[in-house]
């Protein structure tokens, strides 16, 4: 009996120890087809194909044309919620109080701001980058621009008009620089973000901001009262575009609306052909409240 | 005589069982399944990717990297296959002795076979080992957003990092420690363009059928090229760094640097502290840590309560419980990315990539920079007058 019980209690703690060992819980990696995987080395070896230039560039079309819109929040924003500020309290939140800013609506208009939106991809580009450099700026410890578009290449002037220092930290691009008070430095944006990356403060942990660069220009930050436009876009040819909101409840803060008339996705993508010298508007663009997360 | 006998019996057959399942578990658990590189969960389940998106991600990969016994180096890459070779594999001598199989000896238990920095020893390690697969690398010196040199990371297996878990390899030869660091740019590739596959489901357009291309066009020219270029370009991003002036007054520039220490343009002492213990902004997270706590914080507010328990799942499993990170004791006399004059100039100008020291290029004089350096330079060492006597801890009071 006895030997039983021990010889039982040895096989439970194997049994445990087995079920421990080989790792339940964490979850299998995918595995990878064989198969497929040879084939996949076959195609990718040697040299590329050269690209099709005339289908790329092979788009109908040669003038411009513009699309503008309104975003209005359908529900209710509620309070924004105040910032704890800890550090240099002297000189931050001491000319205005600071509140969250990720969901700022228009109290008499209803207009949502901050929303962006920018095509995916296009032909033709009319103007060449701008040399002048667009100002991003930071005051009473908070960043001017709380949502900031720039093209790719374009200059960006970091200042800092606050009479304290700060750091200025462009997630996925690698830019953090110390930024002196009443000093500034330029940042030339090297590559495209996809969806807008944040911008923070290392030493005022509140600050936060987004920015979002393209190699087109193709981009528009929607104002106070909700408007976006953007000018200059290639005419005659599908145009896709990408929304985006800080807040947004979608896959990557993608904006999902439900307007089938301009095929919008749940990843917040619609199409849009545009004639040339057209000023396109989308009118008002209604956003639920349930299209906007914690 | 029976009733002795019987017990006895029972436990001969009983320990033939158990040894029967001893031998079962051992096999259950012991005979090793060739390796295989352990897919990015965390960015594949934060993109909310299928199972068949994860497997495509792992046949591509499989297709243009290998295996960890068998790697794979395609000539875009730039990478030295002969070296992957030496350091992929079993621990093992090959037909003239030659040791083989050198990450899983050295780097393995830390780093982990697919360079995620979550080996077996991982969670004991503070700082954590460093997770290779964002292709952000802290100690080196080229430009914030550059590469490290193939010299920068020589430097670190030669030397280790001071106040870390990371040792020396002096001992290893120099053909070794080259393939290491061929083998560690490998899995950084590898990492990145993981990383960049998964992130590319989310860019399809609706009539891929949330499928990637399997074409050289895609996954070489626009995925592999634009990575590997930056690794064979990091050689032409050295800071340029001018000579401090021999015959610099060193009291003088100390206090100089004492005074850029505390004063708002440098600002170190928001970070590092007034004094100069760390012990200014503690409460700050590095990228790789960050991108845990950031994750977190959306898993814990989403409604979907399958994807909820999945990702609850590759938290637990796949990711390390984040830590903040502290900034440097400067009185320590403990410098992370080596204690030359010329290491300090690198991290005060380019600030230390991934981690929240920025950078004081561009808004710093070259030659207030070495002011800087000089002055923390004296500060394990600061020492104002009488023996014996208490100073006061605040090095701002200390004079």
């Amino acid at each position: 009996m006895i030997a039983m019980r021990f010889t039982s209690c040895v096989f439970l703690v194997l049994l445990a120890s087995c079920c421990g060992g080989c790792g339940q819980g964490r979850l299998a990696s995918p595995r990878p087809d064989d198969e497929a995987a040879k084939t996949i080395r076959a195609a990718i070896g040697g040299a590329s194909a050269a690209a099709d230039v005339a289908a790329e560039s092979g788009a109908a079309g040669t003038g411009w044309a513009t699309l503008k819109g309104r975003f209005v929040f359908a529900g209710d924003p509620g309070q924004p919620k105040a910032l704890v500020v800890d550090k240099d309290t002297e000189v931050c939140g001491k000319s205005s109080k600071l509140y969250d800013r990720s969901l700022r609506v228009d109290s008499s208009s209803k207009g949502l701001a901050g929303v962006v939106v920018f095509v995916r991809k296009s032909s033709r580009v009319k103007s060449a980058v701008p040399e002048t450099p667009l100002v991003f700026d930071q005051k009473n410890c908070e960043f001017l621009s709380p949502v900031f578009a720039a093209r790719v290449g374009q200059p960006v002037d970091v200042k800092n008009s606050d009479p304290v220092g700060h750091n200025t930290n462009v997630a996925g691009t690698s830019f953090n620089q110390l930024i002196p008070s009443g000093g500034s430095t330029i940042f030339k944006p090297a590559g495209e973000t996809g969806m807008p990356v944040m911008v923070t403060c290392n030493i005022h942990p509140w600050m936060k901001a987004y920015a979002v660069f393209r190699k087109d220009g193709y981009v528009a930050v929607s104002a106070g009262d909700g408007s976006f436009q953007i000018a200059d876009l290639p005419a005659g040819e599908m145009l896709e575009f990408q929304v985006w909101h800080e807040r947004s409840a979608g896959p990557n803060g993608a904006l999902g609306l439900d307007k089938a008339d301009l095929k919008w996705t749940p990843k917040g993508r619609f199409q849009v052909k545009l004639q040339e010298d057209e000023v396109k508007d989308l009118g008002t663009l209604e956003v639920p409240a349930a299209a906007i997360g914690t | 005589m029976h009733r002795q006998d019987s017990p006895m019996k029972v436990s001969t057959n009983q320990a033939g069982i158990l040894l029967a399942l001893v031998v079962a578990v051992c096999a259950g658990c012991g005979t090793t399944p060739p390796a295989s590189f352990r897919a990015n969960l965390v960015e594949a389940t934060k993109q909310r990717l299928t199972p068949d998106q994860e497997r495509q991600v792992a046949t591509i990969l499989l297709a243009m990297f290998g295996t960890p016994d068998d790697p794979v180096a395609l000539p875009e890459t730039g990478l030295d296959e002969a070296k992957l070779k030496l350091c992929a594999g079993p621990v093992r001598s090959d037909i003239v002795g030659r040791k083989n199989g050198l990450y899983r000896e050295h780097c393995a238990h830390c780093h982990g076979i697919s360079g995620d920095g979550m080996g077996p020893t991982a969670a004991f390690l503070n700082p954590y080992p460093r997770d290779y697969r964002p292709g952000v690398f802290k100690f080196k010196s080229t430009e914030r957003a550059d590469k490290p040199t193939h010299g920068d990371l020589v430097r670190i297996l030669h030397n280790g990092i001071p106040g870390t878990s990371m040792p020396s390899f002096a001992l290893l030869s120099a053909v070794q420690v080259e393939a290491l660091v061929e083998y560690v740019k490998y899995l950084s590739i590898r990492g990145e363009t993981e990383l960049a596959l998964v992130r590319q489901y989310f860019e399809l357009d609706d009539d891929a059928q949330g499928k990637l291309p399997e074409t050289r066009e895609f996954l070489v020219d626009e995925v592999l090229t634009p990575i590997a270029e930056r690794w064979n370009g990091a050689a032409d991003a050295r800071i340029a760094v001018p000579e401090m002036p021999a015959d610099i007054d060193m009291m003088a520039s100390i206090a100089k640097g004492r005074e850029l220490f505390y004063g708002d343009k440098a600002n170190c002492v928001k970070c590092h502290g007034v004094t100069a213990l760390g012990d200014g902004q503690a409460n700050d997270y590095d990228d790789w840590n960050k991108a845990i706590v950031e994750w977190r914080k959306e898993v814990g507010g989403d409604k979907d309560s399958d994807w909820v328990s999945k990702a609850n799942r590759v938290l637990a499993g796949d990711a390390l419980r984040p830590r903040t990170i502290p900034p440097r004791n400067l009185r320590h006399g403990i410098y992370r990315g080596g204690r030359r004059p010329l290491d300090l100039y690198y991290r005060i100008h380019a600030g230390i990539n991934g981690a929240p020291m920025p950078a004081a290029k561009g808004t710093v004089d070259p030659q207030d920079i070495w002011h800087i350096v000089n002055y923390i330079r004296s500060l394990p060492y600061e020492f104002d007058g009488e023996l014996g006597v208490d100073r006061p801890m605040v090095a701002k009071d200390r004079f």
